[in-house]
């Protein structure tokens, strides 16, 4: 934590970022991110162990960015990866994020492509034992079960998009939840304006999740939605051996193709 | 509210015997936004399509849907139909009631049903569609010509004899190609050069052709009728107006052993040096990385040797930039060398050559003045040994493709041979004769016949050397195998034609595509042979696959009637199905957020970057922007778009939602 | 009692599916008139969205289905669509839904043939399985918005 803050200090002296986004003392034990712009604030940060969600979703909010780059951002493994992903998507450029990481008990800034792309490479984002044990629970399920699983989730949705502005890859300005022409994911959170929603989120980040799990803790009603994504990664992984988040020049899986992709499904 | 015509045709019997026209017309009339519903028994007819005209202006229809045959048959017809009636045509759309219902389905109710969803899903969509207007881009009358063999010669001079400009690039010092190395040429037994040399001189003296030899073309951006080409002039060191190609500086070289390209290695020229004698333009280029100067800063023996002073050390390589309207790629093809094949002895012996290189053996202007003589020693060979399909039709090798012209040209060389060394024997290793053009197997079949040219159906399995001889052992599959072991003088290695080395650099810089052995793609392979995907760049010769001169030229002047086509007008006028990003008003301006998905999964490159300002300039963000005049219409992009920013005219996000939903709405 | 009759939407690309449909009717090859087709430039324009749509507004079938590979119009289009369908169809068998009632195809325009018999197979599975039951409590909610007049389309 001392060096974090040696660290912290040293950027804003030297104004090299306009903003730090770090993780704060929040309420209750648990800690809530803070956003430093000054000297005095940076004995604000902290980190430890509760410090797992993932910051770099707030790099796509205008109300940091208005603050102007670069920006640090004290990072998980999940947050470098996101960090890649976005530069790999034309939302960041190289130079834009002074990425803060612990390796090996110091604290190091990667800002160049080499770095960031090493640091995500050797630092794949590890599931918590519950996730996995879920992941194993739904493989063993016949689809009749998994439909029942998921119709029992997916209920106690009411759309309150908390899983798309915690997710950082869901940085569009206008989503296809506020198109309406044509309407194609219903307002209401009916069972068809769920289904329209989840499958969408789940499509729009196949090739592109990288896996943090930020949607599901921010899920007030406790529905395990990162499972859908992260079977989306997964059959992009095993199809096209593709993972997002370790290639900043990486085009999308989705938009790219390969002439002996399987088609066994195709008559 | 719409006010759609809906017109039921009947076509005589072929769709109201199985369906009834009268009551879809009638169940048509009852839509939301229908205002006019009618059937008739020809409505492709003068009459029916009248019937359209008129109902357009009487009963001031927005839109027309009509239910008849497949669109894919008719839609011109009617759309035009409605455009003389003043209607935009793109408001017009038919709903297929013959060739998906009528047809496939017996009389029934049933069948009538479904006549009606069809009919009812496209007025759904026609409700929807928007009036669009044909795309119309200016053509810059100039055509870019790359490559100038034989292919690109005959495009170049087809082109410029049309009356357009040409700009013809060679990266060699000059034209000419493969077909100048050629000694003779099958089925006639015609000189090569002496057909070809007319055609060069013809490129340097015509009016309207521009001649950048010893040049690259190094990018190309635009869209047909507009491309900008970059061009890289590399220095050749001397001043080509000064250069009377009095050839004192060649002589005057004291570099002599650089073992020539055009001969194949087989000669040597020096470090200033003209090709070949009749080459186009027949001035001397300096090669910079053989000359003593360049290398040590000493010598300049040509420079004092020159009578004009036309020698230039310190010129530099020149970039110009270049308006073509159409870019004809016809950069030819080379031949695997015989280093590719470890069987062969991975090209340690000097006597197993390939057949461009036996080509320069048989030539007049050759290394040995047109005798047969061997590499290793010069001795005239007695027993020759040729082998086709080599690394051809052998997928272990990686090539599966045939290279199609090697059988000729073996039956060529061996019948050259026989013809220059009397008492000599020639054997033909083969897998197959594949001699299908005009003249081709009679051909063949002399070399067999006349010339008692020793063919032997089997491939060869070793080349190896034994007391100054080459063993050639094979098999001969016509005898059960049997095993054959020949001791030639010489081997000759029909080689695979493969894409030129660099064929992957130009197809990205120009933005086309090419297959897996670098060879260019046509847009079809049956019914546009001669296209490319990008509009405006067109293939000809080797550069698609290995070719014959014959289907080379043949393709060139395709080529050129395609050029000359687009030439023909100075508007191109295509068809208003592109995709368009969206814009909206501030602060969002586009609801693109620049991911550009789109861009990777366009197939012509048609989507670019776009920078969005204020009024004063400032950025606000950078966004995909679709080049209508690239953009073909497949509307990929559309489907991937996150934030449904790009849309397809014609087959938008809402007539396609309309015509989904129409299906089950009651 | 009448058997079930299900309702199919087809998807087609108007180069080569379209075109060899149209090839069908002109042989005169009778099929089941269980299928409406909606009629695409490219499988690469075909979004999943409207796959959705189908099956909740009432479909019991889905059946995509465009140029061979290496054959599409415009080059690459359906090779794009076939990644997208790989993963589209893990996701909806993922959340339960039979992959079954979505049949995925390459009809050339010279298979005329390959349509109808593409279509007749189609009924008779889709027949088997029975109304898209996974959808039924979407129906219901669809209906109830049409009420309210919610819906646009």
């Amino acid at each position: 934590m001392k060096q974090l803050h040696e660290r912290a200090h040293e950027l804003l002296e030297q104004k090299a970022v306009s903003v730090i986004i770090g993780y704060g003392e929040g309420t209750e034990g648990r800690v809530r991110p803070v956003f430093i712009r000054t000297l005095e604030a940076v004995r604000l940060l902290v980190w430890d162990d509760r410090c797992r969600v993932n910051l770099a979703v707030y790099l796509n909010k205008p109300e940091i960015r208005k603050f102007g780059f670069p920006i640090a951002v004290v990072s998980t493994p999940a947050t470098v990866r996101t960090i890649v992903q976005l530069i790999a998507e034309h939302q960041l450029s190289i130079g834009d994020v002074v990425v803060l990481v612990r390796e090996n008990d110091t604290v190091r800034a990667l800002i160049q492509k080499e770095d960031l792309e090493q640091y995500a490479r050797n630092n794949p984002v590890i599931f918590p034992p519950f996730v996995i044990e879920e992941i194993e629970l739904l493989k063993k399920m016949s689809i009749e079960e998994r439909f029942t699983y998921w119709q029992e989730e997916l209920a106690k949705c009411f759309k309150c998009y908390a899983c798309r502005a915690a997710c950082p890859l869901c940085y569009c300005e206008k989503c296809i939840t506020d198109v309406n022409q044509p309407q194609w994911v219903c307002v209401a959170p009916h069972p068809v304006g769920v289904f329209e929603w989840h499958i969408n989120r789940a499509m729009h980040l196949a090739g592109r999740c990288i896996e943090c799990g930020s949607c599901t803790i921010a899920c007030p009603v406790g529905i395990p939605i990162a499972l859908l994504t992260i079977e989306a990664t997964r059959v992009v992984k095993e199809e096209f051996a593709f993972t997002p988040g370790i290639d900043c020049n990486a085009p999308s899986a989705l938009s790219t193709f390969r002439v002996d992709d399987k088609e066994t499904f195709i008559r | 509210m719409a006010r759609i015509g809906v017109f039921v045709c009947h076509c005589g019997e072929n769709i109201a015997a199985t369906v009834d026209c009268e009551k879809v017309a009638k169940a048509c009339a009852q839509l939301p936004g229908v205002a006019y519903s009618i059937d008739y028994k020809y409505m492709c007819s003068d009459p029916g399509q009248n019937l359209i005209r008129e109902a357009i202006k009487e009963k001031n229809l927005t839109g027309v849907v009509v239910a008849a045959c497949s669109p894919r048959m008719h839609e011109p017809t009617f759309r035009r139909a409605c455009a003389e009636a003043g209607l935009n045509p793109y408001l017009c759309e038919m709903a297929n009631i013959r060739e998906h219902c009528s047809w496939v389905h017996p009389k029934s109710e049933e069948t009538t049903l479904k006549a009606i969803d069809i009919v009812k899903t496209i007025i759904a969509k026609v409700r929807k569609n928007q009036p669009l207007y044909p795309i119309k881009v200016p053509v810059t009358k100039t055509a870019l010509v790359i490559g100038g063999g034989i292919a690109g010669i005959q495009a170049a001079l087809d082109i410029a004899n049309a009356g357009h400009r040409v700009i013809l690039v060679e990266k060699e010092p000059s034209i000419g190609g493969h077909m100048a190395q050629l000694s003779e040429t099958f089925p006639t037994l015609d000189c090569s050069q002496c057909i070809l040399t007319p055609r060069m001189v013809e490129v340097a003296q015509h009016p309207s052709i521009t001649l950048y030899t010893y040049a690259e073309v190094e990018s190309l951006t635009g869209f047909i009728g507009n491309f900008v080409a970059r061009i890289r002039k590399k220095a050749k060191s001397i001043d080509e107006k000064l250069c009377t190609g009095c050839g004192e500086c060649v002589n005057a070289c004291p570099i002599k052993k650089i073992p020539s390209e055009f001969n194949m290695g087989l000669g040597t020229r020096p470090a200033i040096y003209i090709p070949f004698p009749q080459a186009v333009p027949n001035k001397p280029v300096i090669d910079r990385s053989r000359c003593t100067y360049f290398r040590t800063g000493k010598c300049r023996f040509c420079e004092s040797k020159c009578p004009t002073k036309a020698i230039r050390f310190d010129q530099n390589d020149e970039v110009i930039n270049v308006q073509v309207g159409a870019v004809v790629v016809a950069t030819g093809f080379t031949v695997l060398e015989s280093t590719f094949f470890p069987e062969y002895g991975y090209g340690q012996y000097k006597d197993v050559v390939t057949g461009l290189q036996f080509e320069r053996i048989l030539s007049a202007s050759g290394p040995t003045l047109g005798e047969v003589r061997r590499p290793s020693d010069g001795a005239i060979p007695k027993k020759v040994v040729f082998i086709t399909c080599a690394g051809s039709r052998d997928p272990a090798k990686g090539i599966e493709y045939c290279s199609k012209i090697c059988c000729m040209y073996t039956a060529k060389h061996a019948m050259l041979y026989k013809h220059k060394v009397h008492d000599g024997q020639a054997y033909v290793f083969y897998m197959d004769i594949r001699a299908t053009g005009k003249g081709y197997d009679e051909f063949v079949r002399r070399a067999i016949e006349e010339d008692h040219v020793k063919y032997i159906r089997g491939r060869v399995s070793r080349v190896y050397e034994r007391n100054g001889k080459i063993v050639v052992c094979g098999a001969d599959t016509l005898l059960g195998a049997e095993p054959v072991e020949i001791e030639a003088d010489m081997v000759v290695l029909a080689t695979a034609g493969v894409a030129n080395p660099g064929a992957e650099e130009l197809a990205q810089a120009l933005h086309i595509s090419y297959d897996r052995h670098r060879f260019f793609t046509e847009a079809h392979p049956k019914l546009r042979p001669v296209e490319t995907n990008t509009a405006g760049i067109f293939l000809a010769g080797a550069c698609q696959s290995p070719k014959d001169i014959p289907e080379s030229v043949g393709q060139a002047s395709a080529t050129a009637s395609k050029v000359v086509a687009l030439f023909s007008r100075d508007e191109l006028t295509r068809e208003p199905i592109v995709a368009v990003v969206n814009r909206c008003a501030p602060p969002l301006y586009s609801t693109c957020v620049g991911c550009f998905m789109c861009q990777t999964a366009c197939p012509y490159s048609a989507i670019e970057r776009e920078e969005l300002r204020t009024r004063d300039g400032t950025l606000v963000k950078t966004v995909a922007r679709v080049n209508p005049g690239l953009c073909q219409g497949c509307g990929t992009c559309v489907a991937f778009c996150r934030s449904k920013s790009i849309d397809l005219q014609g087959y938008s996000n809402e007539q396609m939602y309309a015509e989904v939903v129409e299906l089950f709405a009651e | 009692m009448k058997e079930f009759e299900p309702k199919i939407v087809a998807f087609v690309c108007n180069w080569c599916t379209y075109a060899g449909a149209d090839l069908t009717g002109t042989s005169r090859i009778h099929y089941a008139p269980n299928v409406r087709v909606v009629r695409f430039p490219c499988t690469g324009r075909i979004d999943y969205n409207l796959i959705i749509k189908a099956f909740e507004r009432g479909a019991d079938g889905v059946i995509v289905s465009g140029c061979h590979p290496n054959d599409c119009h415009y080059t690459s289009g359906n090779f794009h669509a076939r990644r997208r369908w790989i993963v589209f169809r893990t996701l909806l068998e993922y959340i339960g839904i039979d992959p079954r009632r979505i049949i995925f195809s390459w009809v050339s325009a010279a298979e005329g043939a390959k349509w109808a018999d593409l279509v007749n197979k189609a009924v008779r599975e889709i027949r088997e399985l029975g109304p898209a039951k996974e959808f039924i409590n979407m129906k219901q909610w669809y209906e109830f918005e049409k009420a309210l007049g919610g819906f646009r389309g």
